[in-house]
């Protein structure tokens, strides 16, 4: 039971899940100028600069698909974004020998505004109207800096859920070496 | 180990892969999407339901403290507005029953006539872009996709996904919403004429659009507390006599006469035709939360003339649509003319205000194509 519960997959649902679920209830109600705050978002970011960028494209990838499966739009389409926000948060990550808490909340709030902006975009793409607008300017600095602040929470959550122990974390990421 | 091996870089491009296959797969409609999305909402559902228990008091602790002020003012400005609309909505019940009257006579779809199940909003939108609620009924009470959404002041949206107990509604400011709709516009308010001839019906022939019934003055109206008024014009309106079937679209006459029945000597109320409203249909469309719902693909010819600013939008109907004909949907508020024959966009105010729902009716109505309702 308890290898199973230590399974970053098994760990990443148990996150997932009532993360989605604050999503869906606290967040939808409680909005910032009228913009909702994107929890999910931020822990896929989190999950890229607590296990590098392979495990950041999963963790986003699994936190992607879940929140689709409760949204009217296409599944697969938060998946894609958030994927390769883990990704690239991951990779961002990789370029720094330190990552200081400041560091970690620029990258996930630069990472957050990017990725607002680039959902719309891909949505555009694929035949869903209406995302792109005026009001995405204001959706991307108010989820940056939400997430900014949120980011002091999730990145610790996002380590607990990828398993990654203490020596891990306080050594230099495995990229620097390549 | 080197991070980005062949193997893992394998592994990132078959994540993204997967995506663009489900995003495909979810576009055309695939079956299997649609199970998945079934099977996790009754793992989550639990999940949600407990956290919406928790969260709650936290939710309204924040409104408590963002909104009281504007909720307070927005409650003094309703109470004028209700004030102000106390009489027209006594006038507008009986227009509305004697509208009713006239479509169950020419055996035409009446809203009145279809169920419905009232619902409470538990849930407003998780994402920044897509328009939807969640309201707290579903298959349990006969809720199926598609069924129509409406409030009291118009349409709201539709039943986009079902679970035994609630529902996900998508808006009609959403841009994936999309429906057919008859734009009205509003003829010039010439009084109608009382006479007290008793001509029987008079009937000539033109070719005219469709046309909205007005109602004639009425006799007796009844106010929201039960208590019946009778105004000092009393008029008894026959409409046995009158052809329904020869005001269609070749009817010309300019006047037609409906004869006074029972009441003899009483007098008769005299219509022009080309003072009734003249409707056109097009397609009603979403284009999310910050820009106004469109019309497009007018389809007009010339007694309908220019649409005008004001004009009212109503759902057309039809044995496609998904929502029956006469649902209020709004109000034309701005033109934009387009070059070649495409025709105008016309941007539409709806009516129902999306951002502060709290109940809700769904109408178990699901078009003829699809089953009965």
């Amino acid at each position: 039971m308890i290898d199973f519960v230590n399974k970053p997959v098994t760990r990443l649902l148990l996150v997932g899940l009532p993360a989605l679920a604050l999503q869906t209830t606290f967040f939808a109600e409680v909005k910032i100028f009228g913009v909702v705050l994107q929890i999910m978002l931020a822990l896929s970011i989190a999950a890229g600069l607590a296990g590098g960028s392979e495990n950041g494209a999963l963790a986003g990838f699994v936190f992607g698909l879940m929140f689709d499966l409760v949204l009217t739009s296409p599944l697969g389409l938060s998946a894609l974004v958030y994927g390769a926000a883990g990704w690239g948060a991951g990779y961002l990550h990789s370029r720094a020998l330190e990552n200081p808490k400041w560091l970690n909340a620029l990258v996930v709030g630069l990472m957050s505004g990017l990725a607002t902006f680039v959902l719309p975009i891909v949505a555009n793409w694929i035949g869903v109207e209406g995302w792109l607008s005026s009001r995405l300017t204001k959706v991307m600095i108010v989820v940056a800096l939400s997430n900014a602040l949120f980011s002091f929470l999730v990145v610790p959550i996002a380590r607990w859920s990828l398993a990654i122990r203490r020596s891990q974390r306080l050594a230099p990421p495995a990229e620097v070496f390549l | 180990m080197p991070v980005y091996s062949v193997s893992r870089r394998r592994a990132i491009a078959l994540l993204a892969l997967t995506s663009i296959l489900l995003i495909t797969l979810d576009i055309q409609g695939n079956s299997v999407v649609r199970g998945l999305r079934g099977v996790f909402s009754a793992i989550f559902e639990p999940v949600q339901s407990s956290a919406r228990v928790i969260t709650r008091p936290l939710e309204n602790s924040w409104r408590g403290i963002t909104h009281y002020g504007e909720l307070e003012a927005e409650n003094q400005r309703l109470q004028d507005q209700l004030d102000q609309q106390e009489g027209a909505f006594i006038a507008a019940l009986a227009t509305a029953r004697d509208a009713q009257e006239l479509l169950a006579l020419n055996g035409i779809d009446n809203l009145a006539d279809i169920s419905s199940v009232t619902a409470q909003v538990i849930g407003g939108t998780p994402s920044n872009y897509s328009q939807t609620i969640e309201i707290n009924q579903g298959s349990d009470r006969g809720l199926r996709v598609g069924m129509p959404v409406v409030n009291a002041a118009g349409l709201v949206g539709r039943i986009t996904w079902v679970d035994n107990d609630r529902s996900l509604v998508l808006l009609a400011n959403d841009s994936l919403y999309a429906i057919p709709v008859q734009v009205v516009n509003q003829p010039n308010i010439v009084p109608v004429t009382t006479t007290t001839t008793s001509t029987s019906t008079t009937t000539t022939t033109s070719s005219t659009t469709t046309t909205l019934p007005v109602a004639p003055p009425v006799s007796s109206i009844v106010n929201p507390n039960g208590i019946s008024t009778t105004s000092s014009t009393t008029t008894t309106i026959d409409l046995s006599d009158v052809d329904f079937g020869a005001l269609a679209p070749t009817t010309t006459g300019v006047i037609v006469t409906i004869a006074p029945g029972t009441t003899a000597g009483g007098p008769t109320t005299t219509l022009n035709l080309d003072d009734l409203p003249i409707a056109e249909t097009g397609i009603f469309r979403g284009r999310g939360i910050d820009n106004s719902p469109v019309v497009e693909f007018i389809d007009q010819n010339s007694r309908f003339g220019e649409v005008q600013v004001g004009a009212l939008v109503f759902t057309s109907g039809g044995s496609q649509s998904l929502a029956p004909r006469g649902i209020v949907v709004g109000r034309v508020i701005k033109i934009v003319e387009r070059t070649g024959t495409s025709g105008a966009v016309l941007e539409v105010r709806l009516t129902a205000k999306l951002t502060s729902l709290n109940f809700v009716r769904v109408l178990l109505y699901q078009p003829v194509a699809t089953g009965a309702p």
